[in-house]
């Protein structure tokens, strides 16, 4: 049997691309494969995807942006980056910074992964290349041209070695990420179920779950088991329940704070969008947040309104500390 | 300490309410419905409900007193900040009960001291209390020696909801 973590290659894939004035959406990096940039039909979701489409300030709001295409969802999350590059549009100047888009997509049945997935490997990315990607970029533009003097050799030579460093931190945070992922004993999550199950039907061993050699052993759907490690890549604010209460018709959203530190200012939003208008529901300070302290968030339901977003975010740093987007009908249906 | 003596501040705590103080809380909930009808409906009070609480135009606290020495929960009280269209926040002290055995040892007017200084915290204009209609003068008496004073009767229709 193949390695399991060397599979992940073949269903996840992480692209890297920027906005080029002229030429469009020009893509960077792609992992695993580079071959497929080429492939207009292949590369059809990444075109179009509504992160291009978003400005700044909103993607930042909904954290990212998902489309499902063909089986496949992909999540998309966008940032600014350094530039040295020079533009081709009046008024943008050298220093005006990239645009820099990060898609990656995953079988439907996978999909509940996306979220920390795109976070981490944003995080990475964003942490220890902000200031290098404009090298990557370089490097894509010094390609085009017909003559390659030694100063744009040399730049495509110091491009390409950032750009092995990117996919081999990429690859590195996917194995680490799927790999915490199946070592999850069990999990009370129906979908978490079902995506460790498409995972074992893609032939992915996965018996090591159980600590038994024998794939036919595995017991995926044992809810009577406690996961022994909830979720591997714990959040510091989780949600830990929400609620409808039909009587009143409002929503319950119950967080825990899970570190042992207190967190102080934290912005609460919640948010529908009605006719592309995002309109606020509820917009808080919880001056204080303790240790360990769970959290009750209460918002009414708006008739005719599925699905609302739910953000925690630290006024200090703006930092955004979790988002989620609720589905009213889903929720309905999951409890009948 | 016997529970004939005045609690006093120091063999207290007052803390936030923890979703294992529901049981506790329950009890003492059930105790002051089967003295004072409060309409209490045990099911509506759950676990999450002591839990500080943000809603639109709303905060919410329950606060716990607990003996130091026996960690034994004797008394709770919601404190409540609700913004009214003025843009004022008015402070409200609300489910204020106090178990069997400690009523009258100054329990309550500790809790309601520190829901005072938290509610002053939060920007509240002032601070009401609901109690039942025709409770007696000495009850408002007491409530009217801690600042407390009668501005409003509220006339309450019961609804009867459709199955």
């Amino acid at each position: 049997m193949k390695n399991p973590l060397e599979e992940f290659e073949e269903l996840c894939y992480v692209y890297v691309l920027y906005f080029d004035e002229e030429k469009g959406h020009i893509p960077l990096i792609m992992f695993p494969n580079e071959d497929l940039k080429e492939d207009k039909s292949f590369m059809r979701p990444i075109k179009y995807h509504p992160i291009w489409f978003l400005e700044m300030e909103e993607s930042e709001a909904l954290d990212h942006i998902d489309l499902e295409y063909k089986g496949f969802t992909f999540f998309g999350k966008k940032f600014l980056a350094k530039s040295k590059r020079e533009k081709r549009r009046a008024g943008l100047e050298e220093e005006t910074p990239e645009t820099i888009i990060i898609i990656i997509s995953l079988p439907n049945d996978l999909d509940i992964f996306g979220d920390e997935l795109i976070r981490q490997i944003t995080e990475l990315i964003r942490k220890k290349y902000e200031e290098q990607l404009y090298e990557v970029i370089e490097c894509e533009i010094a390609r085009e041209e017909v003559i390659k003097t030694p100063k744009i050799k040399q730049c495509i030579k110091e491009g390409q070695q950032t750009k092995d460093k990117i996919r081999e931190d990429i690859r590195n945070t996917c194995k680490q990420f799927f790999s915490s992922v199946i070592t999850e004993t069990d999990s009370t999550s129906i979908r978490k179920q079902k995506a460790i199950s498409f995972l074992s039907l893609k032939g992915i061993d996965v018996s090591h779950i159980m600590g038994d050699s024998s794939f036919s052993n595995i017991k995926l759907f044992d809810p009577t088991k406690k996961a022994k490690g909830e979720i591997s890549f714990k959040k510091p604010l989780e949600i830990m329940d929400i609620h409808i209460v039909e009587d009143s018709n409002e929503l319950e959203i119950l967080v825990n704070n899970n570190t042992d530190e207190k967190f102080e200012n934290i912005s609460v939003k919640i948010t529908h969008v009605k006719e592309f208008f995002e309109k606020e529901i509820m917009n808080q300070t919880v001056e204080e947040w303790y240790p360990k302290e769970e959290l009750l968030f209460i918002s009414p339901i708006i008739p005719h309104i599925d699905e609302y977003l739910f953000f925690l975010v630290e006024e200090e740093n703006n930092e955004k500390l979790l988002s989620k987007k609720i589905d009213i009908e889903l929720l309905r249906k999951e409890k009948v | 300490m016997s529970k004939e003596e005045i609690v006093e501040e120091e063999e207290i705590i007052i803390r936030n309410y923890r979703t294992s103080d529901y049981e506790a809380t329950l009890e003492i909930l059930q105790q002051l419905h089967d003295k004072y009808d409060i309409g209490l409906e045990e099911d509506k009070w759950k676990k999450s409900s002591g839990l500080r609480q943000f809603k639109p135009n709303l905060k919410r606290i329950t606060l716990i007193a607990e003996l130091k020495e026996t960690g034994e929960v004797v008394g709770m009280g919601m404190v409540e900040a609700v913004k009214n269209t003025l843009g004022q926040y008015i402070g409200y002290l609300d489910n204020w009960a106090v178990k069997k055995d400690y009523i009258g040892k100054q329990v309550g007017k500790i809790l309601a001291e520190r829901a005072v200084q938290i509610l002053s915290s939060w920007g509240c204009d002032s601070i009401r209390i609901n109690i039942g209609y025709g409770a007696s003068d000495k009850l408002i008496k007491v409530f009217q020696k801690a600042g407390f004073n009668p501005i409003l009767t509220v006339l309450e229709k019961k609804l009867e909801k459709d199955n």
